[in-house]
């Protein structure tokens, strides 16, 4: 297509003046050529981007001394970027200075293919300051491997078995003063454990963070079940358990055929607080545990259940309340039921405004505010998911509104019905089906929000979530995700089966 | 029975759409008025049941000041008024029977009428009104689910169920094909005729200008270009009619189309 220009004005300075300007300040000698925007957009182009050099090397570059230490210190960090960007950097001031010549000719439009450059200077700022990593992605892939297998497939976790403990402990005093405790008992039947010596010391951190061997200590036991694997346990003078480890592994033995074992351990090490030395009885325990019984729905399993229905309701609630004050709100909002005076048109904005301010809020922004407020737990969910449905469902119903056709309202009031029968004859009807639409939109986000909020302690399937996730027990955060993932599907196929009835 | 008198309408941004309009219908008339988009046709019929307020003058039906009434005394006189429009103004989503019995809300107890029940005797007379325009098969479809031409015959029938002295009738087949335009005008012309109900009505072609009109008034920028009876407008010339529509209007030849589709 031809294209026609208006005549341009003559350039005041010639070629080589507006070069040596732009050399001097980039984008000067455009705007003495009289492209002003041109070249305050080529001067605001470069600035920026010497300015994000400046910060990037400032930061690749800190600890060293001075602009120029830096400068080889960020280089030495990450040459191909740092070059680049110093490349690009003096290729764009070239360039602008060139380009400055070029606009003094007159007549002539020259392209806008310098500002390619920039831009692609500004992405490559991007991917630096991002932190992209691509590698990363192939060579990490294996780390992600397990917990992504796990919540794929979390099933295990969600049966257990009731579990039956056979267990004997002995105790030991710790430290070379005082009595040692009597050793245990022998009883026909009853399982029986015994170590020997039965006092001594931990192990114990030299001034290095060097292991020093406690005394070795060899535990005898008899009367256990056969042939099983029988785990050694200590328990330490305040009761707190734990499971000692030998060359790295976890103790742990299996009987003989007569229930009898014989294992040798060095004392663990334990830290123990000053102001607790002395005299100290600490205890070691076998302990056989065995599964019995048929299999039942876990604990994380059923938790999970419980939550889920949480969450359902907290979706539901929040879109009946979000529903109740969003309509009179809507009302208000509905620039054609509100330009009949000033004062209707200034409600009509301070409403428009309030709810475009609420609604770029995140929800999970307002659960933490809501959080403060009612405390934790879903009503704190529910709160912060009604604020941010009244905001949306507000904003969709006054469009609605706006959206009727006037032309039945103006066909029944011309019957002789009355206002409210005008409504309900005229107006109503034709809002059912944008808000019924509107309305499982909303709860179907509703939902799908509720499952995150617990998140921040808003209650919900979240809060469970986000602490697995935190104990690394990926198996049962698995559970959560497939419970939310099914929750989801089935809401999407009843609210498009919903819709598809009312609309 | 109407009578309107110095009716002027400025509206708020400041057009004067009727500028000192003045003239009577008798019983059992059919005026048509005539004129050019944007020349107060449809402002004019919509004074008369105040859908929209005057400016000035007033408006006399049946001996009551319309431009007086106010509240329930208006209800009254526009249940007395049926109206129909060029886009028929039903509401689609209620069923074809819904529609025609909104003609009714002037008559029976608001309260009862907000859960949508009507007395037996209501339903019986729309379905002898929908027997009238010929589609009481269609009772219970959904009014979009109807033909533009089923659409107004709906909304001639929501119109009758007001038992109305007068019908006020906006552009009525200006959106349909020009064939289906003698179906229409034909039912209002029964009602003119059989129901002594007196109709103002606004068209465009001049052919059903002539077939119908016992009376017409020329509309031109808000004022009353022409006023001519039954006889005047048969002999209406292609001359005067362009007088009123601009140099640009040419004779639409509506009658022959419904004549005969060869």
């Amino acid at each position: 297509m031809e294209r026609t220009y208006s005549p341009q004005k003559a350039s005041p300075v010639n070629a080589l003046t507006a070069a040596v300007l732009s050399l001097l300040v980039p984008g000067l000698g455009q705007i003495a050529a009289l492209k002003i925007r041109r070249g305050l957009l080529l001067f605001g182009s470069f600035i920026s981007i010497a300015g994000l050099l400046v910060w990037r090397i400032k930061n690749l570059g800190r600890l060293a001394e001075g602009f120029w230490g830096m400068l080889s210190k960020a280089f030495e960090r990450n040459q191909l970027f740092i070059g680049f960007s110093i490349a690009a950097i003096a290729a764009l001031w070239i360039w602008i200075s060139f380009d400055a010549a070029r606009q003094t000719r007159p007549g002539k439009k020259y392209g806008n293919s310098i500002f390619l450059l920039v831009l692609l200077v500004f992405f490559t700022f991007g991917w630096q300051v991002s932190e992209i990593n691509i590698l990363k992605l192939a060579s990490d892939a294996n780390e992600a491997w397990v917990p992504l297998s796990k919540i794929l497939w979390p099933w295990e976790a969600a049966v257990t078995r009731d579990t039956d403990t056979v267990e004997a402990g002995a105790e030991i005093l710790i430290g070379t003063e005082g009595t040692p405790p009597p050793v245990p008992e022998f009883k026909d039947n009853e399982p029986y454990i015994r170590a020997e010596p039965n006092f001594g010391d931990l192990s114990s951190l030299d001034k290095n963070n060097e292991i020093i061997p406690g005394t070795k200590v060899t535990l005898y036991g008899e009367n256990f079940a056969p042939g099983m694997k029988t785990e050694i346990w200590w328990s330490d003078a305040i009761g707190n358990e734990f499971q000692p480890r030998y060359q790295g592994k976890y103790l742990s033995t299996i009987t003989d055929e007569t229930g009898a074992f014989e294992v040798k351990m060095i004392m663990p090490y334990r830290l123990v607080p000053p102001s607790a030395r002395g005299e100290q009885l600490h205890t070691v325990m076998a302990r056989q545990v065995s599964e019995v019984g048929s299999l039942k729905a876990s604990e994380p399993l059923l938790l999970t259940i419980e939550l889920i229905i949480e969450t359902i309701f907290m979706g539901m609630m929040a879109t009946l309340f979000g529903i109740i004050l969003a309509v009179p709100i809507s009302f208000l909002a509905a620039r054609n039921l509100m330009s009949s005076s000033p004062i209707t048109i200034a409600v009509y904005y301070l409403t428009r405004t309030v709810l475009n301010i609420i609604r770029s809020i995140e929800p999970l922004i307002w659960a933490l505010i809501a959080v403060v407020w009612v405390g934790l737990g879903p009503f704190a969910g529910i709160v912060a998911l009604t604020i941010h449905s009244i905001a949306a469902l507000g904003k969709l119903y006054s469009e609605a509104i706006e959206g009727i056709d006037p032309g039945p309202i103006e066909a029944i009031q011309a019957t002789g019905a009355t206002k409210l029968q005008t409504i309900m004859f005229a107006v109503v009807p034709q809002m059912v089906p944008p808000f019924v639409s509107f309305t499982i939109y909303r709860w179907d986000i509703n939902v799908r929000m509720s499952t995150v909020i617990g998140m921040v302690g808003g209650g919900g399937i979240g809060f469970l979530l986000v602490q697995y996730i935190r104990l690394l027990e990926y198996r049962s955060a698995g559970i959560a995700v497939w419970f939310i993932a099914i929750t989801v599907a089935i809401l999407d196929y009843v609210s498009a089966e919903i819709r598809q009835r009312f609309v | 029975m109407l009578e309107i008198k110095n009716l002027t309408k400025i509206y708020p941004d400041g057009t004067r759409a009727l500028n000192n309009i003045s003239f009577k219908v008798e019983d059992g008339e059919f005026l048509i008025i005539i004129g050019l988009s944007g020349s107060g046709k449809s402002t004019l019929l919509r004074c008369i049941n105040r859908l929209i307020d005057p400016t000035e003058g007033t408006i006399i039906f049946d001996d009551q000041d319309v431009t007086a009434a106010d509240g329930s005394e208006l209800r009254l006189i526009r249940r007395k008024i049926g109206m129909i429009f060029q886009h028929f103004n039903l509401v689609n989503r209620s069923s074809v029977l819904t529609n025609v019995l909104a003609g009714k809300l002037g008559y029976i107890n608001p309260l009862s009428s907000l859960m949508h029940q009507f007395p037996a005797e209501a339903r019986q007379e729309a379905l002898a009104a929908l027997k009238k325009v010929g589609i009481d098969d269609q009772k219970h479809k959904r009014a979009d689910e109807l033909s533009g031409g089923q659409r107004q015959r709906v909304g001639i029938a929501r119109a009758l169920m007001q038992n109305p002295r007068m019908v006020l009738a906006d552009e009525p087949v200006a959106s349909l094909d020009p064939v289906l335009a003698h179906t229409i005008l034909g039912y209002i012309e029964q009602l003119n005729q059989e129901n002594h109900i007196s109709v103002i009505c606004s068209l465009h072609y001049l052919d059903l200008v002539q077939r119908y009109a016992t009376k017409v008034i020329g509309l031109k920028d808000g004022e009353i270009v022409y006023r001519g009876s039954r006889e005047d407008i048969r002999s209406m010339t292609d001359e005067q009619f362009k007088e009123i529509y601009g140099q640009e209007a040419e004779r639409v030849n509506a009658g022959t189309l419904s004549g005969g589709i060869a």
